[in-house]
């Protein structure tokens, strides 16, 4: 893709916000995602929804990302909320928080693999799964923990991969964080790119896989620079979910039967048959969005099984939804700094949208550990996190 | 046609009106609303409605399937803005109707009638958006501060009326609740067991088996109304439906506990968004608050607006940060102590439209189906029925202005009796008809640029 530039939302939102006679404009702005729209497209425009959605949590002061706004492109169909005379795309307090929640609990599944694995000196690697906009490796590499021998691979349609490729070479922020994204050859994706991280000492990269997941190959170490031996977490935010599922678990065992030292991290929604499940197929299909994993994997129990299967032992699988991470991870006090936000009166919704969407986790080789253990509701001043 | 109906004509079609009549429709709703107590007064019969939440086209099958103003006499718990794409029309719709039948149209507040919140869910930036400036939003939050913080209904009846739809066979003297489909049909009732004291209270949490609502609202088409009586867990009314098995509808907190004689006046029912608040412990306390302001963030009139139920003792907080969570020790003695059978209430999504606890002594209604296009719940309206002995409106104390006897100190026998007789008490209810119904049909919101889009976590 040969984009000149991938501008900056955030200038662009100043002069837009400013304006306020577009009167009902919204009115114009459906979905742009038609029955019309391809399937392809529609998944990777729930990339961009995701994007918006983290942009809106980083600006309420839900989460810290420096990152967020370089991976918003201005586009009127990704409002769901057409937010004239505001200055930004602003989600509802209920989708903020599930942003904080989700994203603060891959956070802490991650920080787990990375010090359970820290002790080898070795590298590792994290192999997120349509990663899309993700910004997780820029906060990493910028984090004060100063992580070293980080080996990050990120795999999306080539479209996205290309988009990501250019927001580095023209983005200062980013390219003076990781250097300008080099092909190297790969049978598999024809090139992927490999950035390093600026500061050399640290042994830290960013290697990108154009490559649609459906044609994902038989071994992970077909892909340039991904290591069978060094322990590894995989990383599915809502993205297997999108796939037919024998694709999906195709891809899961082919780490598994690979790669001894693993850790795979699933987010993807649950309970399909309910009364909101329903409404939630409904609408998204309305959308253009299917899950076929869903009815599949319809419940908690159903996606630990599905670790098991994978060859995940009993005793390192876990699962949590949203609901409980918010309840069960999130100390009293930064429940009570996030609530302070927006004060969020959607108390039955959140359970209900929150029970619908979960995270299974699962580990296995000597090096990795990923139990987390829960904040004690109601202890003050247990702020161990 | 007066600008009035016009407005209302023009409303109804989803269309907003002008900005001056904006403003001028405030100013007439502030005159009236001033007027009003800070608890009105409604007599039966009544329909009781919960949150709306700007969606229009429901409030519009809501009205098809209550019954159209000035016909029906509605009592709205407030929460009439936010979420929904349509604040704007839904709000001004029932603001007009107020000015142009105010007997019949009750207005009173919940938590989203302020400028905090409404800037943050939705119905602020609904009016920059269709107006281009803020003005509208600030005539209607001046409104917001007008009205009345709760009601009372007096005179409502333990025998339910005659049903409206046709070919119904009637209830009979016994039956203390009906729910009914949008379709006019019903699909349960459950019978008072005046001489079966405090027994059965099955059922009375979330969502069991066998919704109600589901059964009738996919029977009957829209168009089709009424035809005949489904007998859906029910069998020739009147000369005796069964007895209730030991499940009571989903949100029916059961009908085995009322202890009232039947053909008695009802006691009244108390009607406030939220709850109840440890700062109030009877009625009148509630008509000396200043409520002409923007809702606080604590005390009593926050309580009031933002309080829950729970299954606890006593008060909790709320995870809301806002308003506490009470008992079913706290709704039995208030209700005690004011002479209410039932208090009602909304401010909870509830996933069967409505549902009782605490041994009916509480309900919570929600008139939102599809609540934010996304939850799939099923939306209900409770009513409330004329009790045509001639005893009802000559209300007892029923908690009345000036009238309740506030059950505190100089009432000791009474205060002994109350707490022996807390376990075991229920005042007799009134009979109950609850009608549940579903999101307007896509089709009917007629704007498919519009098509609303839930967000979720992707």
């Amino acid at each position: 893709m040969s984009a000149p530039s991938i501008p900056n939302l955030l200038s662009l939102r100043g002069s837009r916000g400013g304006s306020q006679g577009q009167g009902r404009g919204g009115s114009h702005r459906g979905p742009s995602s038609g029955p019309s729209a391809s399937h392809d497209t529609t998944i990777q425009g729930t990339d961009t929804d995701a994007a918006v959605s983290r942009l809106s949590a980083v600006e309420l002061g839900y989460l810290i990302d420096p990152f967020a706004s370089y991976f918003v492109t201005p586009s009127p169909s990704l409002h769901s909320r057409p937010s004239v005379g505001l200055p930004t795309p602003r989600r509802l307090p209920i989708i903020n928080r599930g942003t904080y929640t989700r994203t603060t609990a891959i956070d802490i599944l991650i920080d787990r693999f990375l010090s359970s694995t820290s002790p080898t000196g070795q590298p590792r690697q994290i192999v997120s799964l349509g990663a899309g906009t993700d910004t997780r490796l820029f906060r990493l590499l910028t984090s004060p923990q100063k992580h070293q021998n980080i080996h990050y691979h990120e795999i999306d349609f080539p479209v996205i991969i290309s988009k990501k490729t250019t927001l580095i070479r023209t983005i200062p922020a980013l390219n003076s964080i990781l250097s300008l994204p080099t092909p190297v050859p790969n049978p598999i994706t024809t090139q992927s790119f490999v950035s390093q991280h600026t500061n050399p000492e640290t042994n830290n990269s960013l290697t990108l896989h154009p490559l649609d997941l459906r044609f994902f190959p038989s071994s992970p170490s077909s892909l340039a620079g991904l290591l069978p031996e060094y322990p590894t977490l995989l990383l599915s935010e809502c993205c297997l979910c999108y796939l037919p599922p024998s694709t999906a678990s195709d891809i899961i065992t082919s780490f598994t039967s690979h790669l001894p030292s693993l850790g795979l991290v699933i987010y993807e929604p649950i309970l399909p048959g309910d009364a909101f499940g329903r409404m939630m197929v409904s609408n998204l299909s309305a959308r253009g969005v299917t899950m076929p994993t869903l009815s599949v994997y319809e419940t908690q129990e159903d996606q630990e099984r599905r670790l098991k299967e994978a060859g995940f032992a009993d005793r390192e699988v876990r699962s949590r939804t949203i609901d409980q991470i918010w309840n069960d991870w999130v100390a009293q006090r930064e429940k009570e700094r996030v609530d302070g936000l927006e004060r969020l009166d959607e108390v039955e919704e959140w359970k209900l949208l929150a029970g619908h969407y979960v995270i299974v986790w699962g580990w296995k080789g000597e090096q990795i550990h990923l139990e987390v253990a829960q904040h004690r509701d109601g202890d003050e001043g247990d702020e161990t996190e | 046609m007066s600008d009035l109906d016009r407005a209302i004509a023009q409303l109804r079609a989803c269309r907003p009106i002008p900005e001056n009549e904006v403003r001028e429709l405030c100013h007439k709703a502030r005159e009236l609303l001033i007027e009003e107590g800070n608890v009105v007064t409604v007599n039966a019969p009544v329909t009781i409605c919960g949150d709306i939440h700007g969606q229009f086209h429901d409030l519009m099958e809501l009205f098809r399937v209550g019954g159209d103003v000035p016909d029906t006499n509605y009592l709205f718990m407030g929460d009439f803005v936010d979420r929904g794409f349509y604040s704007l029309e839904s709000f001004l719709l029932l603001l007009c109707l107020k000015v142009r039948y105010p007997d019949r149209m009750t207005l009173i507040r919940g938590n989203h009638e302020s400028r905090q919140i409404t800037t943050v869910y939705g119905f602020y930036d609904e009016c920059l958006r269709k107006y281009g400036s803020a003005n509208v939003w600030r005539y209607c939050c001046d409104v917001f501060d007008y009205l009345a913080l709760g009601a009372i209904v007096l005179g409502a009846s333990n025998t339910l009326s005659q049903p409206s739809g046709a070919g119904m066979a009637p209830a009979g003297e016994d039956v203390e609740i009906e729910v009914c489909n949008a379709d006019q049909q019903i699909i349960s009732r459950f019978l008072r067991k005046g001489d079966i004291g405090g027994s059965q209270t099955g059922g009375s949490q979330s969502g069991a088996s066998g919704s109600p609502e589901r059964g009738g609202g996919e029977g009957g088409s829209p168009n089709g109304a009424g035809q005949q009586p489904t007998t859906n867990g029910f069998s020739e009314g009147g000369s005796g439906p069964p007895a209730p098995t030991n499940t009571g509808p989903p949100g029916s907190g059961a009908s085995g506990a009322s202890g009232g004689s039947v053909g008695n006046p009802a006691g009244a029912v108390l009607c406030v968004h939220g709850g109840l608040s440890p700062l109030i412990d009877n009625v009148d306390k509630i008509r000396l608050l200043d409520r002409k302001q923007e809702v606080p963030h604590e005390g009593a009139m926050c309580d009031l607006l933002w309080s829950d139920p729970d299954e606890i003792d006593g008060w909790g907080l709320s995870p809301r940060g806002a308003g506490f969570l009470f008992g079913a020790d706290i709704v039995k003695v208030f209700n005690h102590r004011n002479d209410l059978s039932l208090i009602a209430r909304a401010h909870q999504l509830v996933m069967e439209g409505f549902k009782e606890m605490f041994d009916a002594s509480i309900v919570t209604v929600w008139s939102a189906p599809n609540y934010c296009y996304r939850c799939g719940n099923v939306a209900a309206l409770l009513e409330l029925s004329e009790d045509d002995s001639g005893l009802g409106v000559l209300a007892r104390s029923n908690g009345d202005v000036n009238r309740s006897d506030g059950g505190m100190g100089g009432q000791g026998p009474r205060g002994v009796l109350m707490e022996n007789d807390l376990l075991g008490y229920n005042r007799a209810g009134p009979a109950r008809r609850y009608r549940v119904f579903q999101a307007a049909p896509q089709d009917s919101r007629g704007m498919p640029a519009k098509k609303p889009v839930a967000d979720y976590f992707l």
